[in-house]
Order: C-alpha cells, then structure tokens, then sequence
C-alpha cells in the first residue's frame, strides 16, 4: 500500500492485499488514537474500517440519514433481555466520535482506585498510571480543541437547566467538549458540518495517512490472522455502504502487531470469529444506560437551537451512579419518544416547542455478555437488575426535580402506566414508578468491557498494556478494554488508554 | 402510519407528507430486518383490534373513531412486544412527518437539506 493512501469499496473479482508495521481495526475514539500514536512512533500503519469514509459535506441532515448514513445496522441494535433497548454506534470513518456530543471528561481518580482494587490495573488514583493517563489527557485536550461552549451557542435548553441547577443545588457545570468554536447548531447526532466538532476522520485519522499509512475504509475486519500464538494481520471483505453488496476480499498484513479497537460489541465478536473461544470474550459488557425526561415548559424552549448537550452534573455519580445532563435529539427522535397515537399524539405534538429534554446515565452495576449471532454480528444479552433499576428511576426523578426548579409546569417521562404529564406535586408517582425495565424506553450509548483488561488471565482478556493474555502482537483499544463503566462520559478515557497502549506496544 | 399521525389543527399528517414515496425509499435502503419489523408490526396493528377493542373486525375496516381509539389503545397496550412493535411503526412515521418541510416550519425549524449520502471512494 502507497504511503497516505485510501482504499474504498473494491468490487468482487480482485483481492487486496495490503502490509504494513501495525494493522488497527476500526478508526473510532481507540482505533484513531492509537494509530495515531504508532504512526507518531515511526510506524506504518492501516486502519481497516467497516464503514465508509464521510467527510462534513457528505453528513446527513435528517435522523433518516443519518441512521443510513452513519449507524451501525441503522440503529437496529437492541438488548436481549427483559427490555428491548436500542444499542448505539456509529459504522463510518471515525466510528462513534462522529455521531457522539463531542463531551470531555477527564477519567476520575476513583476509577484508578478502583481498577487497582479489583482488576489489579495500575497503581491507583495516586501513582504511575493514573498520572500517566492523565497526561495522555491534556495532550488530547490541547490537539482536539477542548472548550467550554459559549453563552452564544448554548440555547434556552440549557440556559433552563443553568437556572434549574442553580435553584436546586446539583453543583452542575457548562460541558467542556471537543468542539472550539460550536455554533450551537444542535446537529452532533447527525454529524457536524460545521467541522467544530474533532470527531477523529477530521484529525488523527488523516496524520496518519500523512504519516505513511493508509486505511481500507468499507472493510469489515472478519478474522485476525495467526502464525502459531502471533497475530499477522486480519483478513476480511468490503461491502458496499449503499447496497450493502459484498466486495472483494482484503488482506492487511502486520509485521509487528495487530490492534482491535472496532468498539465493545464488535472487538468481542472479531476476537470470538477469530478462534479465541476463552469465556472471557465478550463477557462483562457494561453500560451507561439513559433516559430522557421532557420538562414542558410556558415559553418556548426550541431545544433544536443550541449546543446538543450543554450542562451537565456529576452531583449523584458516587452514591447513586447519576451523571444528569441536557440532551437536545432531533424533533421526529422526540415525538417518537411523546406516548399515545392518533388525535391524542398530534395534540401533544403541538406543545413540541415548549418542550426540553435532558437526561441521565446511570453506571449500572450490572453486566451483560456479548455473544456472536448466526449472522455473525453481536448479540448484546443485557438487563438491569432491581437495584439499578430503582437507581435508574431514581435519575429520573431528579431530572424531574430539576425541570421543576427551571419553572416547568408539567414532565413527561415515558413510564408505561403513569400518566402522561405529571405536576410538581406528583412527583411521587415517578417515586413509585414499576422497576420492570420494560416500562422505560432507555438507550446505551456509553459502552464498556467485553474484551476486558486485568491482572488474572482466567477472568480478563488482554492486560493493562492492552496485550491479550496468550498471543503476541495482538492488542486491545477500545471501549471493550474498560473493565467496568465509569460513571462519566467515556471518550477521553478510552482514547487515553489506546494512546498508552499503542505506546507500549512501540517500545 | 396514517393513523398514527393524522392531521390535526393546522398541524400536516403523516399523510400529507409523501408517506408513499418515503416507505418505497426505506424498503429501497434499509435492512431486511427492519422492513421485515415494520410489516409485522403493520400486521399485528391490522390483526389486534379484537385485542383492543374487543372488535373481531381487521383495523381496516373500522371507522375513522374506532380506529383512533386501537391504535391509541395499542401505543399503551401492557403487552410489551406489541407496544415496542408500534413504537417502531411510530418510530419511522415520526421520522417521515417530522422531516418533511411543512412540519418544520410549523415549528420554526429549518428545512433539512438533503442527505447527499456520499462518501470518499478513492
Ligand atoms: C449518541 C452518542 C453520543 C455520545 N456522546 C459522547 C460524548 O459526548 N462524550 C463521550 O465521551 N462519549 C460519548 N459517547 C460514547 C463514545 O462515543 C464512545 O464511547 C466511543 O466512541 C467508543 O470508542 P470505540 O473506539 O470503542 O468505538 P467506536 O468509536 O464506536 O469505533 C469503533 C469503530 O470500529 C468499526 N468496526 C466495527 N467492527 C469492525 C470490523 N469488523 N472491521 C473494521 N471496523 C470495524 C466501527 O465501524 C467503528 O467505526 C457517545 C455515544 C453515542 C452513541
Ligand atoms: S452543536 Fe452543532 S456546531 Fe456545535 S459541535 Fe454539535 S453539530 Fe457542531
């Protein structure tokens, strides 16, 4: 493969056989950092992306097009268990950095503490490691343009919640994010063609390619390639992002290591296709799961106008696994979140302007299991447990709260079997809500584990420098090495953590 | 879908907003699986108005109340799979209502432009 090169969709009927120092499979927040990192090195590198490459110009508008566009399986993915919930990724050049809110947390002290307690990772929130990914931390700040949204981009949304917070005491705080200079165009889930935010196509993927290495984008990674214990490259096809045809068959060949970071329901299930049947592959799948409650309001809100998630509180993260924060979707997500149908739906529909959504995420304690399905894509078994789920309601609950203290008159939540709006004066209803899962319409967008790092092989895949525990040259980065969720939004973690690896690696 | 999103007001429904040429374009480019969910989910809508209402009458032929009355009955039914089934249905009427441009500036939006749906190919 030519230095800086790009290969796209190739048809049947020819093979592409392409070599370099390091192969990285998917090119999202883990995939891109490392290659970058290995590329700074010295080393080639390929990324092989399952999806297409899409610039700002190519991104849809729309939630049709950009479920299209740019979701895994058009957003099809959904929890087996009690309750069908949407599971959701992007499959495009920069994975879900593209479609995501840009929003940077810097991993809390508390996270080392633990990942030292339980897995046996690093040296706590005091030592080596933490300081080292922290360090990781402010350089990705620095290159990925780390701000706080100004007042001009916030909009009334999150102005409401300012004033909520305020009045209610939740020690919230303006979202720092990977998006100097946002305009508030409140489209990050549909990609942003203003090009504020540093979703990594923009960024760590075209260094590079300038760096001598190329991408196969369009190209579904379908094994890994072993001589004996040592990984040598992956093997897969290209498929056709509009027809969905299957192309030609590719080879990318690696003379010194291959790096998984195609995100935490498909590192599991290339590792599994790949012949590594060890129980621990796709085991302790963790999550972010959310909801939404809609505050209405008597002036107009237009939640479309301004940043797409502006305020946020970690008030309730340590004692209740809360992180509170706006969240503005587009109008036809929203109405599909309004119950009833008919006349009593478009009647509700009316009150659109009025309304501002903001959510929670909840660090639940439970974990799921990512298993390959007969169509060999993943298979997310999942459901909270009652504990998370009074937790999960519980979040609910204060987001109701804060609507309240922001001067709403009424909350929807979307609780089958509560009614639809409710006053100040009932929010013990949401108190008393069902905790059967099936009564809440929640998403995962925060995921975790499924090719997990830690100290004891029986139980983790790969180690804390990412090496997976009986082969060489083969490598975890991504979101599928965090052995437990976070409780704060996950991005800045994991692209800390694969730019560690990757240095590893090149020593 | 129409039931779903009628017209009301000076509000557009689902169908007034080109419901027929936006279903030929989801059949065109999605997944087998979803336009698969869709039609089943279409189906159990024609199939459940005795569940509903007790009316052993496919959803067709009923009159434009009764009709209203199921499909509200259904989108808060206590049998999960079939909420979640018409929760998809609603899901992609939403999608179809609220693109469309006569929605949007009803309230005060932008009309979409169009989705290029490009991408790099060399
Ligand atoms: C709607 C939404 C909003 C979010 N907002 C935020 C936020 O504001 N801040 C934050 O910190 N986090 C946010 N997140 C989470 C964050 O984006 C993810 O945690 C992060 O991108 C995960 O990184 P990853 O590298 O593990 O996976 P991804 O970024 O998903 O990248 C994986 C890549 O691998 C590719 N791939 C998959 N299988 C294969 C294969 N077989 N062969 C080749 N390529 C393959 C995929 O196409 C994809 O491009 C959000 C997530 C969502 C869904
Ligand atoms: S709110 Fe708009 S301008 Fe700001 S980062 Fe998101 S898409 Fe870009």
């Amino acid at each position: 493969m030519k230095p800086n090169s790009h290969t796209a969709f190739q048809p049947r009927g020819s093979e592409v056989i392409v070599e370099a120092d390091y192969v990285v499979v998917g090119s999202g927040a883990g995939g891109a950092a490392a290659a970058v990192t290995l590329a700074r090195g010295g080393a080639t590198v390929i990324v092989v992306e399952a999806g297409p490459w899409r610039d700002p110009h190519d991104y849809a508008h729309s939630t049709y097009g950009a479920l299209r566009d740019m979701m895994d399986d058009w957003g099809a993915t959904i929890t087996r268990g009690p309750a069908l919930w949407p599971v959701v990724q992007a499959r495009v050049v920069g994975g879900t950095t593209v479609i995501n809110s840009a929003i940077c947390v810097r991993t809390p002290s508390d996270i080392f503490d633990e990942w030292q307690r339980n897995f046996g990772i690093g040296d706590g929130g005091g030592g080596q490691f933490a300081e080292r990914l922290w360090r990781w931390q402010d350089q990705l700040e620095t290159e990925l343009c780390v701000a706080e949204t100004g007042p001009e981009a916030m909009g009334r949304s999150n102005e409401l919640a300012l004033k909520g917070d305020a009045a209610a005491g939740y020690d919230g705080h303006v979202i720092r994010r990977y998006a100097k200079g946002c305009i508030g165009s409140g489209q990050c889930l549909q990609g942003c063609t203003e090009m504020k935010k540093q979703s990594t196509n923009l960024n760590y993927i075209p260094e590079t390619l300038r760096r001598g290495g190329g991408i196969l984008s369009c190209a579904a990674a379908e094994r890994i390639l072993f001589e004996g214990a040592r990984a040598i490259g992956v093997t897969g096809h290209f498929n056709h992002p509009q027809t969905r045809a299957r192309g030609a068959a590719f080879t990318a060949r690696a003379r010194r290591g291959v790096f998984v970071a195609a995100s935490a329901t498909w590192s599991p299930v290339l590792l599994r296709k790949s012949g590594l049947t060890h129980k621990a592959v796709g085991a302790n799948f963790r999550a972010h799961p959310g909801t939404g409650v809609f505050g209405l309001y008597d002036e107009p809100v237009d939640m479309n106008r301004g940043v797409t998630q502006g305020w946020a509180s970690t008030r309730f993260r340590k004692d209740g696994g809360l992180k509170l924060e706006t969240l503005s979707i587009p109008m036809e997500m929203a109405i599909s979140r309004l119950a009833g149908g008919g006349r009593v739906l478009m009647e509700r529909i009316q009150q659109y302007r009025h309304i501002a959504m903001w959510v929670h995420a909840l660090r639940a304690r439970t974990a799921g299991r990512v298993d390959v399905s007969f169509t060999g894509r993943p298979v997310v078994r999942y459901g909270l447990d009652v504990e998370d789920m009074r937790r999960f309601r519980d979040g609910m609950l204060r987001v109701a709260q804060l609507h309240f203290a922001a001067g709403a008159r009424e909350v929807v939540t979307g609780i089958h079997g509560l009614p639809y709006s409710l006053r100040p004066d009932q929010l013990d209803v949401i108190a008393n809500a069902p905790l059967d899962p099936r009564s809440y319409v929640a998403i995962l967008s925060h995921l975790f584990g499924g090719c997990v790092m830690g100290k004891d092989a029986s139980v983790s895949v790969c180690d804390a420098e990412g090496r997976v525990h009986g082969r060489t040259g083969l490598y975890i980065a991504d979101a599928s090495m965090l052995p437990d969720n976070i409780g704060v939004n996950p991005q800045h973690t994991i692209m800390a953590m694969a730019m560690e690896v990757a240095t590893g690696a090149l020593k | 879908m129409c039931d779903l999103m009628p017209a009301s007001g000076a509000l557009p429904g689902v169908g007034d907003c080109d419901i027929d040429a936006f279903l030929t374009k989801l059949r065109a480019e999605t997944t087998a699986l979803t336009w698969v969910g869709l039609c089943l989910a279409a189906l159990l809508w024609l199939v459940t108005p005795v569940v509903t209402l007790g009316v052993p009458l496919p959803a067709l032929l009923l009159g434009a109340n009764a009709r209203d009355r199921h499909i509200l009955a259904l989108t808060s039914t206590r049998i999960y799979l079939l909420r979640q089934a018409v929760f998809l249905l609603k899901m992609y009427a939403s999608m179809c209502w609220g693109q469309h441009p006569s929605v949007r500036s009803h309230f005060n939006l932008a009309a979409y432009p169009v989705d290029p749906g490009t991408f790099r190919t060399t």
